[in-house]
């Protein structure tokens, strides 16, 4: 049985008028050792996976699983200018913040971890990705411990970010970094279950029969399949909280890392990304 | 963990167009570098590179389009999937570069147009695994990994561990590394580029980038031949720099130790190691200083990026199809360029092939990030 011992939220909803909010505060808190040469995306990413660790004293080989949607915006947008626009070569800064690994190299490297370091992605499902692929290394024995995190950056002005993401006037926008931290069994923390299907039937009959009459219920954006009508008529839904790649985790990661102590099950399904029922215990 | 059994491989990469004329070449000896410019900067580039001969424009934002459904369906063709099997295909991406090309594309045209400012693409990071999906039929899940140079080991790392855990009974890994300005440009502003890529040699300036497309169908099934299995491997982090690994070889030993242990084998067992090999300054020695740590003796060890390039995010799939290639044909490949030794680090790479027996063999992947991964490669019956 996976246990959920921690979580942290960050999740910044823009006005149309603002500038983008400064990290720096809050990275000096979470940072060991003052971090130079990082972006935008890497400093959601260290806030976050700092913020679900304090307090927990995590394994050297405790394992970092980064998913999100849409990676380092600010980075590639400023490699691609460089090229193209002015005809130079990417900086070095620019060009190595563009990789996918940076990001979990620096949040491995201020929290003291040398485990296995994973960023994984999934359009609109990148959450789920990596909460499947840590339970499954988890079960497996691979390591005891996962950082399991969801990192979206926005690149301003709003209007070019809602372009690129293909995304209508007026959405709101969000940046976020939503994190959990996983271990395999033991006695702390809450249980943490996740099941998988084959077919949206077995996903709806799983949920209909786990849900207790307290939990909390969100059916996934996206989720799809014969039933859903059923599911979204028997756990209406609330109101979408902002516009961001993965609002699941926003979800999960905002209200366990709030304190709310009901139960919380999330379905999610479709094609490319199977069908999946988290369910956090009270 | 079970051993998963490999069956099916596609490639197109520097060396021809599809995977067994990629294994020829590479026995052969064949190098095939070429100069690519780009006139369009301030100050005009000139790299080596190593491009698929597909007759394309390197710049063509359509060449995955036509390069990765080919690949994908050699990967599966004879295996023998059903219909129901195929459409619940599970296809797992290994990627550095994904779908920035098509990205660069849209935004050089852009600015050609003379907008002033242009809200730049997304890299669509599903893009490759559909369009895998598109080829085959498949409805199944996709993962997609971006961890650098370990990208596409990453992948095929994470498929073995669901088929073991019974969640998959067939995956399909791919890596993919295509062309593309930003790492062209990226790499060379880094100052780790060279003329030639020579693994271990004293000669040795710098890596050679290279493009290719590659695909293995993993199972838990053997199929009719029995043919190769995967046991297992291992990834860790290396805090050391981002993008230089520890010159004191620990985390690559940590790694490769860790891999020995999943898969249960002792030193000794380990019949041949395909080194990551990318003939950086820095980088080589500290893969040969991680080796000498775990192994007393070495056993024969081989790089085979003088033959396709670095191919990046995609050079685990690559090189693990030109190296089960080679064990299929009963040997070992030799690592061209390899001359001379270097004085302390002890690493002298095959200079001719060598039949390959029966039994285990490593495979080592060392990325940007400190993103280090080991996969193990077995050979001959159970």
């Amino acid at each position: 049985m996976m246990r959920l011992a921690s979580a942290s939220h960050y999740l910044h909803t823009f006005r149309e008028d603002e500038t983008l909010p400064s990290l720096d505060a809050a990275l000096k808190e979470s940072c060991r050792e003052h971090v130079r040469r990082v972006d935008r995306f890497i400093k959601l990413a260290l806030i976050g996976s700092a913020r679900c660790a304090a307090h927990h004293t995590l394994r050297r080989d405790c394992a970092v699983y980064l998913g999100s949607g849409f990676g380092p915006i600010g980075s590639n947008i400023a490699a691609q200018e460089q090229m193209f626009r002015d005809h130079e070569t990417p900086s070095p800064y620019h060009f190595v913040n563009t990789l996918g690994s940076s990001a979990g190299f620096h949040v491995a490297k201020n929290l003291g971890l040398t485990g296995q370091n994973l960023f994984i992605t999934r359009r609109g499902a990148s959450f789920m990705a990596v909460l499947t692929a840590a339970a499954a290394d988890l079960a497996l024995g691979v390591m005891s411990q996962a950082l399991v995190g969801v990192v979206e950056e926005v690149n301003l002005p709003l209007e070019d970010h809602r372009r690129r993401r293909g995304l209508a006037p007026e959405t709101a926008v969000a940046e976020a970094s939503h994190w959990l931290l996983l271990e395999a069994g033991g006695s702390g923390g809450r249980p943490l279950e996740l099941r998988h299907f084959s077919a949206m039937a077995a996903l709806e009959a799983a949920l209909l029969s786990s849900a207790g009459p307290g939990d909390r219920v969100r059916l996934a954006q996206g989720l799809e399949g014969d039933g859903v009508e059923r599911l979204l008529r028997r756990f209406p839904q609330d109101p979408e909280p902002a516009g961001h790649d993965d609002l699941e985790a926003a979800w999960v990661c905002g209200l366990a890392a709030g304190g709310a102590q009901r139960g919380l099950s999330l379905a999610d399904g479709g094609p490319g990304r199977g069908y999946s029922l988290l369910h956090l215990g009270a | 963990m079970q051993s998963v059994h490999l069956r099916g491989m596609g490639l197109s990469c520097a060396l021809g167009m599809d995977a067994e004329r990629c294994v020829s070449g590479m026995l052969d000896g064949e190098l095939p570098r070429t100069a690519v410019r780009l006139d369009d900067l301030r100050e005009p580039v000139e790299i080596q590179y190593y491009r698929i001969p597909d007759g394309a424009d390197l710049s063509d934002p359509g060449r995955f389009e036509h390069l990765l459904p080919a690949v994908t369906r050699a990967a599966v063709e004879g295996a023998g999937l059903t219909a129901a099997e195929l459409e619940a295909l599970p296809v797992f991406v290994g990627s550095s570069c994904f779908s920035v090309g098509q990205a660069e594309h849209a935004y050089r045209s852009a600015f050609a147009r003379g907008a002033a400012t242009v809200p730049m693409p997304v890299c669509d990071y599903d893009h490759l695994a559909r369009l895998a999906q598109q080829a085959l039929g498949s409805r199944g899940e996709i993962w997609s990994y971006n961890t650098a140079c370990s990208s596409a080991a990453n992948a095929l790392l994470g498929a073995l561990r669901m088929l073991g855990l019974g969640r998959y009974r067939h995956a399909l890994v791919v890596g993919a590394e295509l062309a593309n300005r930003t790492t062209l440009l990226g790499f060379g502003g880094l100052q780790v580029l060279a003329d030639e890529v020579r693994p271990f040699d004293a000669a040795r300036r710098g890596m050679v980038l290279g493009e290719g497309v590659g695909a293995v169908l993993v199972s838990t099934q053997p199929g009719p031949a029995g043919g190769l299995r995967l046991r297992g491997g291992s990834n860790n982090c290396d805090t050391h720099n981002v993008t230089t690994a520890n010159p004191d070889g620990r985390s690559v030993a940590s790694v490769l130790r860790q891999a020995l242990a999943q898969t249960g084998l002792a030193p000794q067992e380990v019949r041949a190691i395909k080194a990551h090999g990318t003939a950086s300054p820095s980088g080589d020695p500290a893969e040969a200083a991680g080796l000498k740590q775990v192994f007393d003796s070495l056993p024969p060890l081989t790089a085979l990026k003088p033959y396709l390039g670095h191919t990046l995010g995609a050079c685990s799939i690559n090189e693990l199809v030109l190296f089960a290639g080679a064990l299929e044909r009963g040997v070992i490949p030799a690592t061209a360029g390899f001359e001379t030794a270097v004085t302390g680090l002890e690493v002298e790479p095959l200079r001719a092939v060598v039949p390959a027996p029966d039994g285990c063999y490593l495979l080592n992947h060392l990325g940007f990030g400190g993103n280090n991964t080991v996969l193990v490669l077995e050979k001959g019956a159970p």
